[in-house]
């Protein structure tokens, strides 16, 4: 955090210098230019989500024109990013997708939160947009939206093998699962408890008002349910944080889970360190390893400035370079029914990321769910255990 | 029995939190009709001020909280002093240059510090053991600065000519003028304290729970609340209302959870005013 | 004569929102067609705080109405089959004004900032009661799939049909807004210039009062019928208490002087809030610089300081051709 407002100014000049080779490259090749749209939530309590995805694609549009631009057909393209405020709601992602495509955008990557999903889908349909988004909401994909596909698979398709290994490891027996009472917190929560108690476990769902501080009250009631474990789900690592550090005072022994979202490292900062998290399981969207650092080096040195904190970043990048290899198959940057068919056909496969899969027809009833591999986390006795990498999940 | 003896202490832990924040809210209000919808800005500024003195300056924790006071307090000051003053009798018009002030803290907070949390903790861990009950010592610290800080506007208020003097400006701000109360030299002032007040709360109760850019978008609400039930520019009745809506808060979410709870605390509100339109030891005030 | 000027805050109003029909056959842009569509939602939704300015109450109970009429609407469509466009915007009225007769008895015996305070709360209710009823509203996931209005049959799908349906309701609420406040002119200026005083003259005050809450809890409904056709969704974020500072917003930056305030307000911060929206992490801070800097500069909002500018020079014209006869008050500033 050190020195922030410098990181910007370097961030705003390295973005300038990028931006003028990145024109003068273009324009020494004439004019074929790659639009991609980033709706994100950029304001407000989720902002960090929205940053990571920001510059992942900002990273993927770089590595290519350092290249001199992505090749469709028989021209190179320069690539574009336009970012747009979703602020997390529905008729934010709304005028973002408006003013996307106002702007000649045909592909947009994101956005992140459920009600953004939600209120962005029914204006990419109407304008024939290529969706890559997020949001673990129930309906988040489906087969009445062909175009939209879903980076990384949400809870339907993690939650299961991580409570396979929590119960092996801690014998949980029953379980308290707390979220905020909003759509971010309601759509995790229920699939996490499916999950427990498809696994034998008795699983209880407990939902706070968004905008809570502090926890106490909520700490007293579970801590009165008298449960083996606490999974915080979805809820966002400040008021993880707040709940584990409040629970380790009113004297909760058993493991807290955080199967809902990366965070891990700011938990444990606002909790007041890993020792007061002491027996905790997380879910990880990536395991961070050498090759996977290498992404955050070639930020640095594009950018001038660190990567955004949050790891989705590693995972948006693995998507938006899918969606620009399937541009780039399908030969167009206008068509996009033929992106989307070479889209759903390209093998997942990243150099840094690794191998993954197409999934998600049982769950949502459409295979356009992006797996790659993930991570469980653990924390044990207060010592942080290596992060133990899954294969890409299946979500069967 | 037990948990409704652990509610209990919650809710008065967290009544002395709430009367700290809604203590400057009424304030302002009670003194320059003013709604200070940026009152949230000044507990976020006073958390992260008082989190850069200490980890990038190496402050102990207890003169950063002190620093911090002061600086909300100063940019308190200078707000209304260059800005709501020239507008300060028009109670929309003042609400609206809050309202800007709000966002454009928050968005200078996350610009300079970044969307995600600190670490930021309190110098005192530990809890006191008391039978049954684990009562942390970090909430007995706060509860005891809260406490003093309280008593400590009720004697500037009730003691002392400057309080005097607000409080005659805020019963009638014409004939006070007349009298020879001078209001552009005591309302900055006012607000000065007012933000100080919200500022202290910040740097007092963001390590304990979290620091981010956006913890200070539920005080408006709760300072709303407070306010309702205890009567506008009423600092007694703000004080008790505290504490009540800290407890209310504690047993509902105990017993009917946290989503259930909340509504059950804003239904008890709207209940309360019917049946006492000004609160529960509210006067009649001016209108907004 | 004497009728137009007095009305002409009313008249004109009316007048520009009628010309916007002709937007969408202007421009195929979708940008424009979006941010169009937010303003005409947001002028209908200003209007409601308008028409409670005029009796000196400040609401933020906006976005509970709001949700009241687009969640209605939303529940006739689903369940109901209700397209009719004309069917829709009239429920989309008479539920919330419904609603609002017996909130407002209620919540209308506050006086002042209680008043004000009461109805922010009123939109954190909302949240909380909409989360609660999964089975009527969905609950957090809102309601999705509604089947597209219908006029005298025909399907109102496309873009520009959904737009000229936003400008059709915005004018029918400005109808209803002028219809409202000129008639009753005299009655809701002496209650925002003395209740006290109007009350001992034999003005039934409290009944005024309900009339305006209950108008305006239908005005905000139609805004509400608006968004969830523009969204095709009804979503609890759409309704979030936040929001309610907006359309406060819109009005007294445009001005609540005249009717005309309203809507230069909300298209001049609608249109703004989406140009800053491409600026990231910056979009909040730079609308809320804006405010700021027009409650600075132009007090009495954009519209009033227009008319007081036209007044001023008025007046200095006059004083040139050496008549010193006081100039009448424009007729914008007249009612204020």
């Amino acid at each position: 955090m050190k020195g922030t407002s410098q990181h910007f100014r370097k961030s705003a000049i390295g973005g300038l210098v990028l931006g003028l080779t990145g024109f003068l490259a273009g324009y020494a090749q004439a004019a074929c230019e790659l639009k991609l749209g980033v709706v994100g939530t950029l304001s407000g309590p989720a902002a960090q989500w929205g940053l990571a995805l920001k510059g992942a694609v900002d990273l993927v549009a770089a590595e290519y024109n350092a290249e001199g631009g992505v090749p469709v057909g028989s021209e190179k393209c320069r690539v574009a990013v336009s970012a747009f405020d979703g602020k997390y709601t529905a008729e934010g992602a709304a005028a973002g997708a408006n003013a996307l495509v106002s702007q000649g955008v045909k592909f947009i990557i994101g956005p992140i939160g459920s009600p953004e999903m939600t209120g962005l889908k029914p204006i990419a349909a109407r304008n024939n947009l290529l969706v890559m988004g997020n949001g673990y909401a129930k309906n988040a994909i489906g087969p009445q939206w062909p175009l939209v596909f879903h980076n990384g698979p949400g809870p339907s398709g993690w939650a299961d093998p991580i409570v396979k290994v929590a119960k092996a490891k801690f014998g949980i027996k029953k379980v308290v699962v707390v979220a905020p009472n909003d759509q971010g917190g309601t759509d995790i929560a229920s699939v996490d408890a499916v999950a427990y108690k498809n696994n034998g476990i008795e699983a209880i769902e407990e939902y706070y008002q968004r905008g809570t501080s502090n926890f106490q009250p909520i700490v007293t009631r579970i801590i009165n349910m008298q449960p083996d474990a606490v999974d915080t789900a979805s809820s966002p690592p400040g008021d993880t944080g707040t709940m584990a550090k409040q629970l380790r005072q009113a004297g909760f022994q058993g493991p807290i889970g955080h199967l809902g979202g990366p965070g891990t490292e700011e938990i444990a900062r606002i909790a007041g360190g890993i020792d007061v998290l002491k027996t905790f399981y997380w879910y990880e969207p990536i395991v961070v390893d050498e090759k996977i650092q290498e992404l955050a080096a070639a930020y640095k040195k594009a950018f001038n400035t660190d990567r955004p904190e949050s790891n989705l970043f590693f995972q948006w990048v693995g998507a938006a370079r899918m969606v620009v290899k399937a541009i780039s198959k399908a030969g167009t940057i206008t068509d996009t029914q033929k992106v989307a068919e070479a889209l759903r056909s390209l093998p997942v496969e990243d150099p840094n990321l690794g191998k993954g899969l197409w999934i998600g027809q049982e769950f949502f009833g459409i295979n356009q769910e992006l797996s790659f591999p993930f991570g469980i986390g653990t924390i044990i006795d207060g010592k942080m255990q290596p992060i133990v990498k899954q294969p890409a999940a299946t979500g069967k | 029995m037990n948990e409704f003896i652990s509610a209990g202490l919650i809710g008065v832990s967290l009544g002395a939190q709430y009367a700290l924040l809604a203590l400057g809210f009424t304030l302002i209000f009670g003194i320059l009709g003013v709604v200070n919808f940026a009152h949230g800005g000044f507990y976020v500024a006073g958390g992260y001020i008082a989190y850069g003195f200490v980890s990038h300056l190496g402050v102990p924790y207890v003169i950063a909280v002190l620093l911090a006071t002061l600086a909300t307090g100063a940019i308190g000051y200078l707000f209304e002093l260059f800005l709501v003053e020239r507008i300060v009798e028009d109670h929309l018009a003042t609400l609206m240059l809050t309202l800007g002030l709000y966002l454009t803290m928050s968005t200078g907070v996350l610009v300079a510090f970044g969307p995600e949390s600190p670490q930021f903790q309190f110098p005192i861990s530990g809890s006191l053991q008391i039978g049954k009950f684990h009562l942390p010592i970090e909430n007995i610290v706060v509860l005891s600065i809260c406490l003093l800080a309280i008593a400590t506007v009720y004697l500037l208020m009730y003691k002392t000519d400057f309080g005097r003097a607000l409080r005659a400006l805020a019963d009638d701000r014409q004939v006070a003028a007349a009298q020879g109360l001078r209001p552009r030299l005591l309302f900055p002032l006012a607000f000065g304290v007012a933000c100080g007040l919200a500022g202290l709360t910040g740097a007092l109760v963001t390590p304990i729970l979290s620091l981010a850019p956006h913890v200070g978008d539920p005080v408006l609400a709760t300072s709303f609340l407070i306010v309702i039930l205890g009567g506008l520019g009423s600092i007694g009745g703000a004080t008790i209302a505290a504490f009540l809506v800290g407890l209310v808060e504690a047993y509902s979410s105990v017993y009917l959870g946290g989503s259930k709870g909340a509504l059950a605390l804003f239904v008890l509100v709207l209940i309360v005013l019917v049946v006492r339109p000004s609160g529960l030891f509210g006067r009649e005030v001016r209108g907004a | 004569m004497n009728v137009i000027k007095r009305n002409a805050g009313e008249i004109a109003t009316v007048v520009v929102l009628l010309a916007a029909f002709a937007v969408p056959f202007l421009t195929e842009d979708p940008f424009v067609y979006s941010v169009a569509n937010q303003i005409f939602i947001a002028v209908t939704a200003a209007f409601s705080v308008y028409l409670m300015l005029r009796m000196d109450l400040l609401t933020f109970a906006v976005p509970v109405f709001m949700a009241v009429g687009g969640y209605t609407v939303a529940i006739a469509g689903l369940k109901g089959g209700v397209t009719d466009s004309f069917a829709l915007t009239a429920l989309s009225f008479v539920v919330p004004a419904l609603i609002a007769l017996p909130l407002g008895i209620l919540v209308l015996r506050l006086k002042g900032v209680y008043f004000v305070l009461v109805t922010f709360v009123l939109t954190e209710i909302t949240q909380l009661v909409l989360f609660e009823t999964p089975n009527l509203t969905g609950g957090s996931n809102g309601l999705v799939g509604m089947p597209p209005t219908t006029l005298f049959g025909l399907e109102l799908a496309d873009n520009r049909a959904v737009l000229l349906l936003a400008i059709g309701v915005t004018v029918a609420a400005a109808i209803i807004t002028a219809l409202v406040t000129s008639y009753h002119r005299q009655n809701f200026a002496a209650i925002e210039e003395n209740e006290t005083l109007a009350q001992s003259l034999g003005l039934v005050v409290w009944r005024y009062k309900v009339l305006g809450f209950v108008v305006a809890a239908g005005l905000a409904g139609m805004a509400g019928f608006s968004l969830v056709n523009m969204l095709l969704t009804a979503h609890p974020t759409s309704f979030s208490s936040s929001s309610s500072v907006n359309y406060i917003a819109y009005t007294i930056v445009g001005g609540r002087v005249s009717m005309l305030g309203p809507v230069v307000g909300s298209v001049l911060l609608v249109w703004m809030s989406n140009l800053f929206s491409n600026q990231g992490q910056y979009s909040q801070g730079l609308f809320g610089l804006l405010i700021i800097i027009v409650v600075l500069v132009a007090r009495g909002g954009i519209v009033g300081t227009l008319a007081n500018l036209v007044a001023f020079l008025k007046q200095w014209l006059r004083q040139d051709d050496n008549i010193t006869a006081a100039a009448p008050p424009s007729a914008l500033s007249e009612h204020t």
